[in-house]
């Protein structure tokens, strides 16, 4: 989504909250740090991490200069940071609202579009809904406002959509729906699309069915030899594979689709090398399928 | 390239997985969100039930809800619920022990920890009817690995199951986890914060000339009411310091000890495959044991044929290979349909290649036994899948 935006003139933040290197790598370039690096045209990442993240909030609204970890109150800051955890969900919601009200001198959003690579479905409410936990804990004082801004900008619809994503099997199915039923219940964050990855499609058309027998039958095979060569049970074996795998997801795919109450994008399944190319491939899919 | 695979199982298979994993008292399965982890746990705890006469508890951390889909249940909740031997029986698995599941209740953990290690009564009510206490038990990500670890050796120490199966958090998460003894022990015993709260009480006169910006700091942002509120939270929760120092110990030598063994679930996906590298290496550096590590969902050889994909690829040649073929066998052959067939055939090959060149970095992870799962495809039940994943361990 990111890379397509961008191509498409959009300026792009592209944000990993677990810091584990996969979305600059999927971007084609390597681990990226706390601040954000131009990674294609328009498309920028960062890493999030929770006590460069702090230090950022005391440096803008207290002048606090950067604590090495040496100095003996890097300890409370780290602690504050990394060992409560309600903070720690804060201050992870709060960088990516930092960024989404960054402007540029005339006033310009810094960002037309940010896309974060989120956290696990079963632990993305607690961090989404951090704010409005935390304003339950705060009465007054300046963490209250920026606490309400924060949840204001995560609960807003035109500002904010959670896109579930998930794969046509049974459990990640139901997972999703599971995640999609609470977000409607119980918050006020709004859903864009989900995305179903990794989709196969069958065999549909009854001249591909009828081949796959014909070649199946060991008489064509041998005839079919100076041709094909002396792989075709194996590729008989691999399209059968191929088409089983299809129909199995088939049931799950159909679940998605009836009980989401936001469109379901099919992504299918590519098989490029890891990295840029997987990432271009999927986004030329997405394209394609408008 | 399919032979290299098989022999490569073979020689880091000597045993079935569940026989090696069977007499330990707590099996943790960790690795990335999406590789199959809560049914491999699952069904690794109905293997060893049903080579052993053991009572095996199947326990799922992770707060997404998989394990009772796992297990064909329709809910699983914080009570233990025995998962029928004649269903388990019908799938294909008979037991000689007893299968056990359960999920984590963190905020009835968080409410025994407290109830435990309170000097008395008075205080335990204080925290428990505390709005900072209910915020953390109730609603953060990260108060989950806490309670985790603490139910986890409470099991233990109960000692009413013979193995504890974990399933956890996706891994970066079940690193939390694992560091959580650690990290529960600094924060009860976060002294700074009880010092920013209340300096004057806390005699550290030195310290607090060097804390006179964060108290500003401290103030300014929570306000002069809820900091107050929060140093007496902190106060009363520095009570428990010295009970959760002693258990966090006793959990962080659980986590070392021979008792316990820790399998990384992967699959051959380039980051899930990463991952588990990253894990295996927190696992050295944290000194806990690695036993094994299950691949699951291994794409079959027949897959990674070169003989099938040069007949793909003639398939897949749209102006001549339905022709071709076409005159060989004396029949027509729709272009558009060998094309498709060509195109499938090749994106599977290019797959198994992947994972063939993934499974040659097996023994980079560890030196551990690993076993390789094969990806199932046919329309089963999700408890004869179990029982299909439990006969491969």
């Amino acid at each position: 989504m990111a890379l397509i935006a961008a191509r498409r003139g959009v300026r792009v933040l592209a944000v990993e909250v677990d810091a584990k290197g996969d979305l600059p790598e999927a971007l084609g370039h390597p681990a990226v740090g706390f601040q954000p690096v131009v990674v294609q045209r328009n498309l920028s990442v960062l890493a999030l991490h929770p006590e460069d993240s702090f230090q950022e909030y005391l440096a803008i609204f207290f002048k606090v200069p950067r604590f090495t970890r040496l100095t003996p109150l890097a300890g409370v800051f780290d602690f504050v940071a990394t060992g409560v955890p309600g903070p720690r969900d804060m201050l992870m919601v709060g960088k990516i609202a930092h960024e989404e009200r960054r402007r540029e001198g005339d006033g310009e959003p810094i960002w037309d579009l940010i896309v974060v690579d989120a956290t696990s479905s079963g632990q993305i409410l607690p961090q989404l809904t951090a704010a409005r936990s935390m304003r339950r804990l705060l009465r007054g004082g300046m963490l209250r406002s920026q606490v309400d801004f924060v949840d204001a900008m995560v609960t807003n619809h035109r500002k904010t959509a959670l896109c579930i994503c998930a794969l046509p099997e049974e459990m990640p199915v139901a997972e999703a729906l599971e995640l999609h039923d609470e977000v409607v219940r119980d918050t006020d964050i709004g859903l864009g699309p989900c995305f179903l990855n990794r989709g196969l499609a069958p065999l549909s058309a009854p001249r591909q069915r009828r081949l796959v027998e014909l070649l199946a039958d060991p008489a064509t095979a041998r005839a079919a030899a100076p041709v094909l060569g002396e792989g075709v049970d194996r590729l008989v074996a691999g399209v059968r594979f191929a088409d089983d795998l299809s129909h199995l997801a088939q049931p799950f795919a159909r679940r998605l689709s009836t009980r989401m109450s936001v469109p379901v994008v099919a992504v299918p399944l590519v098989a490029a090398r890891s990295g840029l190319a997987t990432t271009r491939a999927v986004a030329a899919a997405l394209e394609a399928a408008g | 390239m399919r032979r290299a695979s098989e022999e490569l199982a073979r020689e880091v298979r000597p045993k079935r997985l569940a026989d090696l994993l069977g007499g330990l008292d707590v099996v943790i399965c960790c690795g990335s969100g999406g590789v199959g982890k809560t049914t491999v746990s699952a069904a690794l705890a109905a293997a060893i039930a049903s080579t052993a006469d053991r009572r095996v508890m199947v326990l799922t951390i992770d707060p997404a809800r998989r394990l009772a889909s796992a297990l064909g249940m329709t809910g699983i909740g914080a009570d233990p619920v025995t998962v029928s031997a004649a269903r388990l029986r019908q799938a294909g698995l008979p037991l000689r022990g007893e299968l056990v599941a359960a999920m984590l209740d963190q905020k009835s953990v968080w409410d025994r920890m407290v109830e435990r290690y309170a000097p008395n009564r008075h205080v335990a009510e204080r925290i428990l009817d505390n709005r900072f206490y209910q915020g953390i038990s109730d609603a953060f990500v990260g108060s989950h690995e806490y309670a985790a670890m603490e139910a986890l050796y409470e099991l233990h120490e109960e000692g009413e199951y013979d193995c504890l199966v974990v399933d956890t958090p996706p891994s970066r998460s079940a690193l939390d986890f694992l560091e959580a003894p650690e990290r529960i022990s600094d924060f009860v015993g976060a002294r700074l914060l009880s010092w920013l709260a209340h300096p004057s009480r806390s005699g550290f006169h030195a310290m607090n000339f060097a804390a006179a910006p964060l108290l500003h700091i401290a103030d300014r942002l929570l306000g002069g009411e809820v900091l107050g509120e929060l140093g007496d939270f902190v106060g009363d929760l520095q009570t428990l310091y010295e009970g959760v120092q002693r258990r966090a110990r006793a959990v962080s030598r659980l986590l070392r000890s021979p008792r316990i063994g820790f399998v990384i679930v992967t699959t051959l996906e380039p980051a899930a495959f990463a991952e588990a590298e990253h894990f295996a290496t927190k696992l050295r550096e944290l000194s806990m044991p690695l036993r094994a590590v299950v691949v699951n969902r291994v794409l079959p050889g027949f897959l990674a044929d070169e003989a099938a994909v040069r007949a793909a690829d003639v398939l897949a040649d749209d102006h001549h290979g339905a022709q071709a073929l076409s005159r060989a066998i004396g029949a027509p052959v729709d272009a558009a349909a060998a094309v498709a067939l060509g195109r499938s055939y090749r994106l599977f090959f290019e797959l198994a290649q992947r994972e063939a060149r993934q499974l040659a970095r097996l023994g980079r992870i560890a030196d551990v036994p690993a076993v390789q799962v094969p990806l199932i495809t046919a329309p089963v039940s999700a408890l004869e899948g179990l029982v299909q994943v439990a006969g491969a361990l």
